[in-house]
């Protein structure tokens, strides 16, 4: 739900308003009834679909519509036509929602309802050079474009990201996931802070470190450059260090858990109050605890300990979470490490 | 200026007039809503200890108006097709009011399970997409009906438990980036069903602390803005799992606070924004859970009034920010 500004109008201007939007109001109204009266009544018929349509660019929110005009595609006209009659109509069904989706992006309804359509296209005929499923094909291969300019109207739309999965895993002809990876790269490329992109990229990589094993090494070391890149031209913006948590994952490779943990301190003497440098460091040397107990354990813990006091102070809001993962409550701001909350670091 | 206190009476009549908007355009662009927005301004009402404002017998009566009898379900508004979140919301209207005697509870079962796909997901209505917010209201409309035993539950949580991410949050499908409102609806399914340990706490707190913005309100999603609305999923989220106070509470109450309508009543997304009663439910909900003074308590699980729930035995081990005074 999405609001605009408040308006402050005097009783005239709501009045005016009022008497302007009265006949909109009768039109709307009369038109709903008609559709809902031919629907109750199941008229399948090419007038009927006509009328819900212009019913459905007034209001594409409303969901029953867009579930009679399936019916009517069903039941009406998809049962006397022929397969290139019935590609015909899903693609000016297609045209309609490309219109649709660009004047109301984050609308569940008319995403929803273009999957109905892609779905519902006829295979086509073998073409000239032995490819089969030609009209499903070109349907499909065209809605990567057309999600790529939602993309790029609003990056963060997750209803354009979602339909951008769902179009790569039902394509006829799958696409490489290193072109998604590319995809990925020019996104955050473009702009750092894009979660959503950094997002894909994890689980298009967690797909390519599964299948290819073994080149997987190098390619991890490339990331950790990527990403280390992007920490230092903002380390303010949380989205590349949430991404940075995910490639370090439990932190199983000392050496790699170590490195990180390295330049992480030097980007922290650049910035010696940057809430997200402390705030990974704790989370990696947590982790470096865990996986690995030795004579330094202690100094680590402390050092750890030392990083959240400096966190309360400067990210007063999470200063609750922070004394918790100290070790309680009751520890003062400058008393020594107890034997308890030692311990109950290691949890 | 910031508004200090909640404004309880401009909001409950601002609530009461949302029925007497028939000669605005928006009223009737809405219709598709309606259901929902009466689950919304009633809850809203209860939880700011106003529930008569809204004529009991009028809302009983609209919500068995909106009955789809070809699905056996309900639909958000009369001659609407049944949809899974509309039947929701009327179980939960019905039953804040005790009256879920009106309703047909084997047919309603029947439409609710017929939603769920092989995958585990549930769809919103015949035709509906897949969401994990559709479990959700599958699992809190059928533990509502005392119909859980009629659940597969291992299908069910395996497809809830493919949504999550590495953050800990979930996503809407299988790959979906995690979103503070579809976490609400994952870990709410999940505490329903006895499952919470599916869920990474830890980190998933994390997550949802690292939501508070410098104003004190919450977002979604890293590096987006705040909206009223996340005060309840995030703070749902973080009373099932008993962490509240890892966010700021006195900034978020003032954060929503601020978003009041201060001459009509209301609460929008933002300060200064056109108000709903989505967003009036979802700000009060969420000042409810902060502890805010006179309010009624919320269960955060099902987002009804907390007495409804523990009549009814189904009250889960969340904690909220207990009760100020003053």
């Amino acid at each position: 739900m999405h609001s605009g500004k408040r308006v402050r109008q005097t009783p005239a201007a709501i009045e005016a308003r009022k008497q302007r939007e009265k006949s909109k109001i009768q039109d709307y109204l009369a038109l709903t009834r008609e559709v809902t009266s031919r629907k109750k009544s199941r008229d399948f018929s090419t007038e009927a679909l006509d009328l819900t349509q212009t019913l459905l660019q007034l209001n594409p929110e409303f969901y029953t519509i867009w579930n009679y005009r399936r019916n009517i595609l069903l039941h009406g006209l998809f049962p006397n036509s022929s397969p290139e009659g019935i590609n015909d109509l899903l693609s000016s069904e297609l045209s309609m929602t490309t219109a649709a989706l660009k004047a109301n992006p984050k609308v569940y309804g008319i995403w929803n309802y273009r999957r109905w359509c892609l779905e519902n296209v006829p295979d086509g005929p073998e073409t000239e050079d032995g490819l089969s499923h030609s009209w499903k094909k070109a349907k499909w291969d065209r809605e990567l474009y057309v999600v790529e300019r939602m993309l790029d109207a609003d990056g963060r739309n997750f209803h354009a990201w979602n339909y951008r999965r769902y179009v790569l895993a039902m394509m006829p002809t799958r696409r490489p996931e290193a072109s998604e990876l590319a995809y990925t790269t020019r996104k955050i490329e473009a702009n750092f802070s894009n979660f959503s992109a950094w997002h894909q990229r994890s689980k298009i990589l967690s797909s390519l470190w599964n299948d290819v094993g073994t080149s997987a090494i190098s390619s991890r070391e490339d990331e950790f450059e990527f990403v280390r890149n992007a920490l230092y031209t903002d380390p303010d913006d949380q989205s590349a260090w949430i991404y940075h948590r995910w490639l370090v994952g439990s932190g199983q490779e000392r050496q790699t858990l170590e490195r990180e943990i390295g330049s992480i301190e030097e980007l922290l003497k650049e910035q010696p109050d940057s809430k997200w440098c402390l705030e990974s460091l704790v989370h990696y040397q947590r982790l470096l605890l865990r996986n690995n107990r030795d004579e330094n354990s202690k100094e680590t813990a402390q050092k750890c300990l030392g990083f959240l006091l400096m966190l309360q102070e400067i990210d007063p809001a999470r200063r609750s979470r922070y004394k918790e993962i100290g070790g309680g409550n009751s520890r003062t701001k400058h008393s020594m490490i107890s034997y308890h909350s030692y311990l109950l670091f290691f949890r | 200026m910031a508004e200090s206190q909640l404004l309880i009476p401009l909001h409950v009549s601002y609530i009461k007039s949302l029925g007497d908007s028939k000669d605005d355009l928006a009223y009737h662009m809405t219709a598709h809503l309606r259901m929902n927005a009466i689950y919304w301004g009633l809850t809203a009402l209860c939880t700011m200890g106003h529930k008569d404002a809204l004529d009991r017998v009028e809302v009983i009566d609209f919500v068995l108006s909106c009955w789809d009898d070809e699905a056996g379900g309900f639909g958000a508004h009369p001659d609407h097709d049944a949809h899974i979140h509309s039947t929701l919301s009327a179980i939960q209207i019905l039953l804040t009011h005790d009256a879920l005697d009106k309703v047909d509870i084997d047919r309603v079962t029947r439409f609710i399970l017929s939603l769920q796909k092989p995958s585990g997901v549930f769809a919103g209505d015949e035709f509906g997409e897949t969401d994990t917010r559709f479990s959700y209201c599958a699992i809190s409309a059928l533990s509502l009906l005392g119909r859980l035993s009629d659940l597969d539950v291992e299908k069910t949580v395996s497809y809830i438990r493919q949504c999550r991410n590495f953050d800990g949050g979930f996503g809407n499908t299988i790959g979906a980036e995690s979103h503070a409102a579809q976490v609400f609806v994952c870990v709410a399914a999940l505490a329903i069903l006895d499952r919470l340990e599916e869920v990474d706490q830890q980190t998933l707190c994390w997550w949802l602390a690292e939501r508070q913005l410098p104003n004190g309100g919450l977002n979604g999603r890293p590096e987006k803005l705040e909206d009223v609305c996340y005060s309840f999923w995030i703070l749902s989220s973080l009373s099932i799992m008993r962490k509240v106070p890892w966010i700021d509470a006195d900034k978020l109450t003032a954060f929503i606070l601020s978003c009041q309508d201060p001459e009509s009543g209301g609460i929008a997304d933002r300060p200064g924004d056109a108000v709903d009663v989505f967003h009036t439910c979802f700000g009060t909900a969420g000042l409810s859970l902060l502890g805010y003074p006179g309010l009624v308590d919320l269960d955060p699980v099902y987002c009804m009034p907390a007495s409804v729930i523990e009549a009814k035995g189904l009250r889960k081990d969340w904690q909220a920010l207990h009760r100020r005074l003053s």
